[in-house]
């Protein structure tokens, strides 16, 4: 296990496998980042069910963009430029619970919920983490705590849709169904070779499974607790 | 180490971008119910600037 801090100036005395592997996180970081606004923006802004609602769609977006630009400026001082990322389709994205695009204030409220949840775990990998810029990043800024925001925002929009019963409840629980096997992709395959070089650089913390595995039993609790059900783990979903 | 090309302008106008939508939802914010004009201007602000983000023509704001 590597036990050592790098700062920016040693980078380039690193491992190859090291700075390919932290030139990849970064940039997939970046493309999550610019990957929530890029779905929701377009359709859910313009409509969202009131002004203070629209405000707050514009306020997270900022905040994403604002998370984008911070993991950005890292890649970008060794070298990578993932600016690409800013002006790709939504097909293209790293991430496919990013590749589409969300139409329905109960599937943003269920992105927030749910999804924004992912971009947390994501950010806590990287606490501590042998990177020491990186590491900085996600202790000294706004970016976690802003983060969970997004996931309270999201929360309470579907515990108040649940809560209503009737139509209103059937239309949150599809999007969690739709949401849920998308989040617990997001964590990739259990039996990742890539996932284990993260965590032998310390670049990541917790296996893949582990981390989906703390995801649902954070994600069942809190479905339960709304009254929905908790959707089938294993339908429609692409890694195991 | 070399940074990647366009790193700092980048950033830099990813900062004023950042600022102009957090200031107009700020300004908003408190007026919504007394003032839904300036609520409806912020919005449309901030659906502009975040229209041109999601654009991504980098080329184009680092002129």
């Amino acid at each position: 296990m590597f036990n050592e801090k790098v700062e920016l100036n040693d980078f380039e005395k690193q491992d190859p496998e090291y700075q390919d592997l932290l030139r990849r996180v970064l940039a997939i970081q970046a493309d999550c980042e610019i990957g929530g606004p890029n779905l929701y923006v377009k359709n859910i802004l313009p409509t969202a069910p009131s002004k203070v609602d629209q405000l707050i769609v514009a306020r997270t977006a900022a905040e994403e963009v604002d998370h984008f630009r911070k993991i950005a400026k890292l890649a970008g001082d060794i070298g990578v430029d993932v600016s690409y990322v800013l002006n790709w389709p939504n097909e293209k994205r790293y991430v496919e619970a990013f590749r589409g695009s969300i139409k329905t204030w109960e599937d943003y409220a269920v992105f927030g919920f749910l999804i924004d949840r992912v971009g947390r775990y994501q950010l806590e990998e990287f606490i501590d983490c042998s990177y020491l810029p990186l590491d900085r990043v996600v202790k000294d800024s706004q970016v976690i705590r802003e983060e969970e925001g997004h996931i309270d925002f999201g929360m309470n929009k579907t515990a108040e849709y649940a809560a209503k019963g009737g139509e209103a409840k059937e239309r949150i629980q599809k999007a969690v169904d739709y949401w849920y096997v998308k989040g617990l992709d997001m964590f990739g395959r259990t039996e990742s070779y890539r996932s284990e070089r993260y965590r032998q650089w310390g670049l990541k913390r917790r296996t893949n499974a582990e981390a989906r595995e703390q995801y649902r039993q954070e994600c069942n609790a809190l479905i339960e607790q709304m009254g929905l059900e908790i959707p089938d783990p294993t339908k429609g979903r692409l890694y195991f | 180490m070399q940074p990647a090309p366009n790193t700092e302008a980048l950033d830099e106008h990813l900062r004023v971008v950042i600022q102009a939508l957090h200031g107009a939802v700020s300004r908003a914010m408190p007026h919504v119910k007394d003032d839904p004009k300036t609520a409806d201007q912020a919005i449309a602000d901030c659906k502009e600037i975040l229209d041109e983000v999601i654009e991504g023509k980098v080329s184009e704001w680092l002129k």
